[in-house]
């Protein structure tokens, strides 16, 4: 993970500004590439136009929620990892099922930098490099 | 039997007995008439004879002084003859007389007569005769033989007679005989036919008697059914009833009233309702009055206070609810006072409960919103702890520090306008509801941006009221929510907070109007808006927010109304107005909603 061009893209959805900003800090300081987005549509933007290798995405949106988000993103790209971040514990079950991994806000950034390392090891297992 | 009827029986059994007598006494005179006139006969018979006796006696004193002349040619023996000779001519008349009609007896005394008068002239023809020739004894037997023959024939009319005299007498003893008999079957049949007669009509009389009895009997067990049936209704109603008459004394009391008031049905009758039926205000522990003597003093149907708590004999309390009637007899007079109460002290606690437990519903509404708002935050704080362990530069350091102080002090915030829907002060506090109503907004901030919902703060001033904060936050909150889930993703809500002046039934205070772009309210639902129970949110409401929010308007003094907007043509869904008094009504002692301190 030497190389700039090695380390993964990760797209990061959510309309919680500052959230996103320190999210964005954490997740670059752990070596990853960051793309950040406000809401639903932008980042089904960034998403389809960029090359990424994992989303963070936030289920209380206005406009798109996250379960329509990555609904869209299964349909195109189902083999790019998602994981699903919220406050709120009773996320609907179609929901959690389509998503990797789910994160609960306020677990910490060490559980959600875990959570993103299997994420991207389990897309990399898939494609036979570790 | 009516007494017109019972009265011609009366009539019969006086009169026909007289009736019937009079004609047995009828009976008899004509009986005794009728032996009296046999008896006349027999009489008339015996002085026939007497009269015969008389005449014979007569006609012998003629001879007699006949044959004294004969003798002795002295014309004085002849007195006697010539004094007889009228008395003679009148017995005969007489006789002649007395027995006209009767051919025999009148053919013998013809008979009599006729003999009579030839002996006659023989005796005028002595009296003519030579007084020489006088006791001449040819004449004399010739005289004999003539005046035998007058005996021969009085003696057969004597004779005559009284065989009549006792053919009569017999003949009268076996009428006296029969008359008698006639008398006694007719006193019998009399005394048969009155005894049946006044038998058949006191039967009569008995037998109606006994109807009247048995109706009397029959009807006074359908009235005792029926008030047994009465009060075996009254006994076994669920509600306590007592019921007490004019002066207030009790006349009855049903089995509930008994085990509410702790007295049993015998020791409480005749006693003052306000004895046995104690009850005191639940807040202030005053004597309420006396529900009968409001009765009397209304004269009409009057409810009892709320809080109000009947106290047993034994000291138990019970909360209660009644109401207290008039008993109106069909004239319209009032009879007593029914009394109608129920315990209601577990329905308070249900009431108590079901508010508490809305409470917390409201809350329930908000954990979404307030999971974001707190969880948000402090996931930020995380990160930039964790930021700050690997970061050497102290400017970039200070700017996260910064940044998590700032995303304390939200979750702070947070935390403390969600422990206000609880923290409650003792006393009526000023409010300012516009405060408040930024407050609930900032919790429901989340909900309202991720539905893409435009709210419009129409605050023109600072509004205080007098109030308690935590239950106006949850009125706000439930108008809010309704709000923001009728206005649905992308819709408008509209807050304005105005000061209105006083009007003629309300001081000033303020109106808080909340108008949504939802679909509005039907009118079917509109009627139910403050029942408890109900929804039109299906499973996701509990029924009870407007319920519990009347509740605390109300006991702030205010007023909420609810109606479809029509004045704003962007915003046609329902338009909440909650009017609430500058200076309230309220205090800690009716605050309707759990206190938890």
């Amino acid at each position: 993970m030497g190389t700039v061009a090695a380390s993964p893209l990760i797209l990061c959805i959510d309309d919680e500004a500052l959230g996103l900003q320190i999210r964005k800090a954490v997740l670059e300081q752990a070596g990853y590439r960051v793309l950040t987005a406000l809401d639903g549509s932008a980042g089904l933007g960034l998403f389809f136009g960029q090359p990424v290798d994992g989303v963070i995405l936030d289920y209380f949106m206005p406009g798109m929620d996250g379960g329509q988000v990555a609904e869209e993103m299964r349909r195109h790209r189902p083999e790019v990892p998602i994981l699903l971040l919220s406050a709120y514990i009773n996320l609907p079950s179609e929901v959690i099922q389509m998503v990797n991994f789910t994160v609960l806000k306020g677990e910490g950034p060490k559980e959600l930098l875990d959570k993103v390392r299997q994420m991207l090891e389990m897309l990399h297992g898939g494609g036979g490099a570790r | 039997m009516n007494l017109r009827e019972f009265n011609r029986i009366l009539r019969q059994t006086l009169f026909l007995p007289i009736l019937l007598l009079l004609a047995l006494a009828g009976f008899a005179a004509w009986q005794i008439m009728r032996s009296s006139a046999s008896v006349r006969a027999i009489d008339r018979s015996d002085e026939l004879s007497a009269q015969i006796v008389e005449l014979e006696k007569l006609i012998i004193d003629q001879e007699t002084g006949l044959r004294g002349f004969q003798l002795t040619g002295d014309p004085k023996m002849l007195a006697p003859y010539q004094a007889a000779i009228d008395p003679i001519n009148h017995h005969f008349d007489n006789l002649h007389q007395l027995m006209a009609g009767r051919a025999k007896q009148t053919g013998r005394l013809a008979e009599v007569r006729d003999r009579y008068q030839i002996w006659l002239g023989l005796a005028e023809g002595v009296l003519n005769k030579d007084p020489a020739t006088l006791n001449d004894p040819q004449l004399n037997q010739h005289g004999k033989q003539l005046m035998d023959n007058v005996r021969t024939a009085l003696d057969d009319l004597l004779q005559a007679e009284s065989r009549v005299r006792k053919r009569r007498s017999d003949a009268t003893l076996i009428l006296e005989r029969h008359e008698f008999a006639a008398l006694v079957l007719a006193a019998l049949v009399v005394g048969v036919f009155l005894g049946l007669f006044t038998r058949s009509r006191l039967h009569r009389v008995s037998r109606a008697y006994d109807a009247t009895l048995e109706e009397l009997e029959r009807q006074a067990e359908e009235i005792y059914e029926r008030r047994q049936w009465l009060q075996t209704t009254l006994e076994s109603i669920g509600d306590a009833v007592i019921a007490c008459n004019n002066d207030g004394k009790i006349e009855f009391m049903n089995a509930v009233a008994q085990s509410l008031t702790g007295w049993t049905g015998q020791e409480v009758l005749g006693r003052p309702l306000a004895e046995v039926f104690h009850i005191v205000n639940e807040e202030t522990r005053e004597e309420v009055e006396n529900p009968v003597e409001k009765v009397f003093r209304q004269q009409t149907v009057v409810g009892l206070a709320n809080h109000t708590v009947l106290i047993s004999r034994q000291g138990k309390e019970y909360v209660i609810d009644d109401s207290a009637a008039p008993i109106r007899a069909q004239d319209g007079d009032t009879r007593g006072v029914v009394l109608v109460f129920r315990d209601v002290t577990e329905a308070r606690r249900t009431e108590a409960a079901l508010i508490a437990g809305e409470k917390l519903a409201v809350a329930g509404r908000l954990a979404a919103s307030i999971a974001h708002e707190i969880h948000n935050p402090l996931d930020s704080v995380a990160n930039l702890h964790f930021l700050l362990a690997s970061e050497a530069d102290s400017e970039k350091r200070a700017e996260y520090i910064q940044l998590a102080q700032q995303e304390l002090g939200r979750t702070m915030q947070i935390s403390r306008t969600l422990l206000s829907l609880y923290r409650e002060p003792k006393a009526p506090v000023p409010v300012d509801l516009e405060e408040l109503a930024d407050g609930v907004l900032l919790l429901l901030e989340r909900r309202l941006i991720q539905q893409g919902i435009q709210v419009e703060r129409d605050f023109s001033e600072p509004s205080l009221v007098e109030g308690f904060p935590a239950e106006l936050r949850q009125v706000f909150t439930n108008i809010f929510v309704n709000a923001l889930e009728a206005a649905g993703k992308g819709g408008r809500i509209r807050i304005r907070i105005e000061p209105v002046p006083a009007e003629e039934l309300r001081g000033t205070g303020t109106m808080v109007e909340v108008t949504d772009s939802g679909p509005g309210i039907s009118s079917q639902a509109g009627e139910n808006l403050f029942q408890p129970f109900f929804t039109t949110k299906g499973e996701n409401g509990t029924g009870l927010g407007l319920w519990v929010s009347n509740g605390i308007v109300q006991k702030h003094g205010g007023t909420i109304r609810i109606a479809n907007s029509s004045n704003d043509a962007d915003l046609k869904g329902a338009c909440v107005r909650v009017y609430l008094p500058a200076h309230t009504l309220a205090s800690t002692a009716t605050r309707a909603t759990a206190h938890v301190s």
